[in-house]
């Protein structure tokens, strides 16, 4: 299989002096193709920063990160802006749609940005928003869905332009039990038929549980990787 | 996609976008109004002052500026006059001479400026005509006789038909006096115009100064718009460039005219720039307060891989339409309140009762506004300008911020 990710020995460290603080201490990490892993931690173990580095939004101190085939710290701001629209695919946490945008505009953003035409990005996008569930909504804005609903179209948005990896922030944290189970079982679903490789960070037990593949960091270290 | 998401992005607050709007439209149409009156009271008061004096361009004896006096005169022949009035910018030529002399009555006897006219011309561009209160005009038959201001009139205890004697020096230096009677009698509210001027036809201005036939001090051309000005100034230059003649703007015959109206349209410019500053403050402060607070909706579209370029340019749409839509409000409340002025004019006579002058010369209470495309296009123009150049600091700083600090 082959790597979508690749780190060696990153380290990250915010502020100075007195106030330094070691994010990230040493991590090594490969995720291939695929997979479906999970990180866990407690807040502060340097998830939130793993995920950034990885995603090309933030740099490391030290260290060598590739994703997908690409080094990140040799990387221009264009070309790592360039590398997220095409490559890597975004979940937040709180969802992070744009309000004044449809459900269908949201999930078609990145496709805007890829330059691809109206009519062709319109298909793949009422495709990938049936595929979430979303049919019959495409014309709802974001205040007008449920929280479930708005993070299938954070899905959608993610996956529509099929990247090599989409990396999810705790994606089920700002929704119930229920409809996180449900995002879950898509994210899953859409992990085992299109294959696409996920990444996220969570510290619900539950998703833990789903994971093919548990992470489990701390104080900026990964002390213990596990497949299910 | 980025202009549907610039136009409803201005509309996410309706009320501060619309309070924008307003803010700009109302700036600007307060600005074109207040400069199409000042224009329009500058154009009246301009037209009729050249109108009563020497018109737009005056063509005299080049010693005549030096020292003003009536034995400084040039000949003006026939054949220059129909040359200069076959110019198509050119509504008609008046002959004058200008001396000086005392006006004596029974009564008493007054220092006046003495203006020979032709008054089938003058009939049709002096001033003085509307403002005839007692008698009429002057007319080609009339032989020795004058109009008079009310306040020389009431000096001199002077009524129409009543005899006056005129003496002064001729262009020899001759002390001479001459009878003549009162035509009518005029008020223009000007308290130097209506005590010391009197306007006697030419012919009998020529006999009291002793000037040959086609003598006289000034030749004035009026024109059908003042902006033919520069033009006809050059053609006439070209005409007499041969002959002993000045040819002069009416800005360097009535200097202090000029320089009131430059004096007075560089304080409304002051005006104008304070009201202006205060709109394009107020746009600018929705630019930016609309930018700061979508700080990590802006963090999630450079996360997904927005070209900073195109984030840009969608704040940019969203100050194109805000200006778009102020300053056409603006332009067409301004427009319209300034061209309702310009037709039917504000009556200020009530309150200023005795009227006001500048330089000695009467303003006309009716104000009128100028509207003119320049205008429109000009302060439209300056203020969506503006708006544009204002968006570049919110512009930047939406792309030069910390995603990750904002995603946190």
């Amino acid at each position: 299989m082959t790597n979508i990710v690749s780190l060696q020995k990153v380290t990250k460290d915010y502020g100075e002096g007195d106030a330094l603080t070691h994010a990230l201490r040493g991590v090594d990490l490969m995720v291939e193709a695929g997979e479906f892993t999970a990180m866990a931690g407690p807040s502060g173990s340097g998830k939130s920063t793993l995920l950034n580095i990885i995603g090309g939004l933030d740099r490391p101190t030290a260290g060598r990160v590739e994703v997908d085939g690409r080094e990140i710290n040799t990387l221009s701001k264009t070309d790592l802006s360039l590398l997220r629209r095409d490559r890597i695919g975004f979940i937040f946490q709180s969802y992070n749609l744009i309000p004044v945008l449809t459900a269908l505009e949201n999930a078609e953003y990145v496709l805007m940005l890829q330059g691809i035409p109206n009519a062709e990005r319109r298909e793949r996008v009422r495709e990938v928003l049936k595929e979430v569930g979303l049919e019959g909504l495409e014309n709802r804005y974001p205040r007008q869905l449920s929280g479930g609903q708005q993070q299938r179209v954070a899905i959608a948005r993610a996956i529509v332009s099929e990247p090599a990896l989409v990396l999810a922030d705790e994606p089920t944290a700002n929704v119930d039990s229920d409809t996180g189970k449900s995002l879950l079982d898509l994210m899953r679903r859409l992990n085992e038929t299109k294959g696409v490789t996920f990444f996220f960070s969570t510290h619900e037990e539950a998703v833990m549980k789903r994971a093919r593949r548990l992470l489990q960091i701390r104080d900026g270290v990964i002390f213990n990787d596990q497949a299910h | 996609m980025i202009v549907r998401l610039a136009w409803r992005s201005i509309w996410r607050n309706r009320r501060r976008t619309l309070i924008t709007i307003i803010s700009i439209g109302f700036g600007l149409a307060c600005t074109v109004f207040f400069i199409a009156i000042a224009e329009g009271v500058y154009a009246q008061f301009i037209d009729q002052v050249v109108r009563m004096q020497a018109g737009h361009i005056t063509l005299e004896s080049p010693r005549y500026r030096s020292g003003p006096a009536v034995d400084i005169w040039f000949e003006a022949p026939e054949s220059l006059r129909s040359q200069i009035e076959r110019l198509p910018q050119v509504e008609r030529t008046k002959l004058i001479i200008l001396g000086q002399g005392i006006a004596r009555s029974a009564s008493g006897d007054v220092s006046v400026t003495l203006m020979g006219i032709e008054p089938s011309v003058e009939l049709h561009t002096s001033p003085v005509v509307r403002h005839m209160v007692e008698g009429r005009y002057l007319n080609n038959q009339d032989g020795p006789w004058v109009v008079i201001g009310s306040g020389l009139a009431k000096r001199l205890k002077l009524g129409v038909g009543k005899k006056m004697v005129i003496t002064t020096n001729d262009i020899a230096g001759n002390l001479v006096d001459e009878l003549c009677r009162v035509r009518g009698i005029f008020k223009t509210g000007s308290v130097e115009i209506d005590g010391y001027f009197i306007q006697a036809p030419i012919a009998f201005a020529r006999r009291l100064f002793d000037l040959p036939e086609e003598g006289a001090t000034q030749l004035g051309v009026v024109l059908k718009t003042p902006q033919a000005q520069e033009a006809v100034l050059q053609k006439t230059r070209t005409m007499v460039s041969q002959q002993d003649i000045a040819v002069l703007p009416w800005q360097e015959v009535i200097p202090e005219i000029a320089s009131y109206i430059k004096l007075d349209r560089g304080s409304n410019l002051i005006f104008q720039a304070i009201l202006v500053f205060l709109i394009l403050f107020t746009i600018f402060n929705t630019i930016l307060m609309s930018v700061l607070e979508r700080q990590r909706e802006f963090a999630v579209v450079l996360a997904l891989g927005t070209n900073p370029l195109l984030l840009r340019l969608q704040i940019l749409m969203e100050s194109v339409y805000l200006g778009l839509i102020g300053c056409a409000l603006g332009l067409v409340v301004g427009g319209l309140a300034a061209w309702a002025v310009q037709v039917w004019g504000i009556d200020l006579s009530s309150l200023l009762e005795k009227g006001f002058t500048i330089s000695g010369f009467a303003v006309s209470t009716k104000m009128h506004a100028r509207v003119t495309i320049g205008l429109l296009l000009g302060t439209g123009g300056l203020v969506f300008a503006a708006t544009l150049i204002l968006s570049l600091i919110p512009m930047h700083r939406a792309t030069r911020l910390s995603i990750v600090d904002q995603l946190r």
